[in-house]
């Protein structure tokens, strides 16, 4: 079979006059699940889905690598909605819903009421990582999220979804 | 054959041209034999629901092994089909033109779904596809 190998979108990131990322395009999107596929089949040695999306949560594109369990591209989309919703890795958020942390904190300083909002999109755990206009400080201004799932354990989806957002500053 | 990530990934690298050349901005969907999702994108400016649009074109059509569009006759009285109850199903069915079962062969191997542009335009987006990859699209 004759393969289609000319890729029709420019893969260039795009950085404004100050060095920051004010959009991700499809281009930028499918440089950072082609890194992430890459990853999660050769280093990490499990098949993951993937999926990016943009600064309104709608999903740019999702890619499910062969081999990876069928319902991980909707737990991958998740991910990446909710890193961008609450503006932090959802490792962060996994652990204000950890209720051994919780009991260790004074009420009111924890957040275990988090788990389970909007309508239930809200998912804690790792693999989900916010993309920033510069840099990866809190506080920053969001404009996407990129999340992975498939791995059996959700520390390495975590790493998977890094090797994504780390294409989007290669050449 | 299967749809394999790579195969998705050329069926939507050719789609994205054809939309390109007929200046719509639309989303690609492409599901594997069993109705789930291998992947999707969306084009830069084609709108937010379009990409999960797509989904249910692509499901639909693989579902019922007929390009989503003709989904309806089944509801038809004219067909044995009439009535057919939708409540218990997978919600994701739609009549909306713009889907297609991916045919290798007699067995169908996958679903294609394009939301974006007129239903004509879909459709002629996802016959580009199934070109692209060698399959005769099946409408």
């Amino acid at each position: 079979m004759e393969r289609v190998t000319e890729r029709v979108t420019d893969k260039e990131t795009i950085f404004d006059q100050r060095g920051h990322i004010t959009k991700i395009t499809l281009g930028m999107a499918q440089k950072m699940l082609e890194a992430a596929v890459r990853y999660s089949v050769e280093i990490a040695g499990f098949p993951c889905s993937i999926a990016v999306v943009d600064a309104s949560g709608a999903v740019i594109a999702v890619h499910r690598a062969d081999g990876a369990p069928p319902g991980t591209t909707d737990i991958a989309i998740e991910k990446a909605w909710s890193a961008l919703a609450m503006g932090m890795p959802t490792l962060m958020l996994g652990r204000f819903i950890d209720p051994r942390v919780a009991a260790t904190l004074p009420l009111g300083a924890h957040a275990i009421g988090i788990a389970n909002r909007h309508r239930g999109r809200l998912c804690a755990i790792h693999g989900g990582i916010p993309i920033r206009e510069v840099g990866t400080g809190l506080g920053l201004n969001v404009i996407g999220g990129i999340g992975a799932s498939g791995c059996p354990s959700a520390e390495d989806d975590n790493t998977v979804s890094q090797a994504g957002f780390s294409a989007l500053y290669d050449d | 054959m299967k749809v394999m990530l790579d195969v998705a990934k050329d069926m939507i690298y050719a789609a994205i041209d054809e939309a390109r050349r007929t200046g719509n901005a639309c989303s690609i969907a492409i599901v594997d034999e069993n109705g789930w999702l291998v992947a999707a994108e969306r084009m830069d400016g084609a709108l937010a629901p379009t990409l999960d649009i797509a989904r249910d074109k692509a499901w639909s059509a693989l579902a019922f092994r007929i390009p989503s569009s003709e989904i309806h006759k089944f509801g038809d009285p004219a067909t044995p089909g009439f009535g057919f109850n939708t409540e218990n199903w997978n919600d994701r069915l739609t009549t909306i033109a713009g889907g297609l079962p991916v045919k290798d062969g007699d067995s169908v191997i996958g679903g294609i779904g394009v939301s974006g542009g007129t239903p004509e335009k879909d459709v002629a987006v996802c016959q580009a596809a199934t070109k692209a990859i060698n399959l005769s699209p099946a409408a």
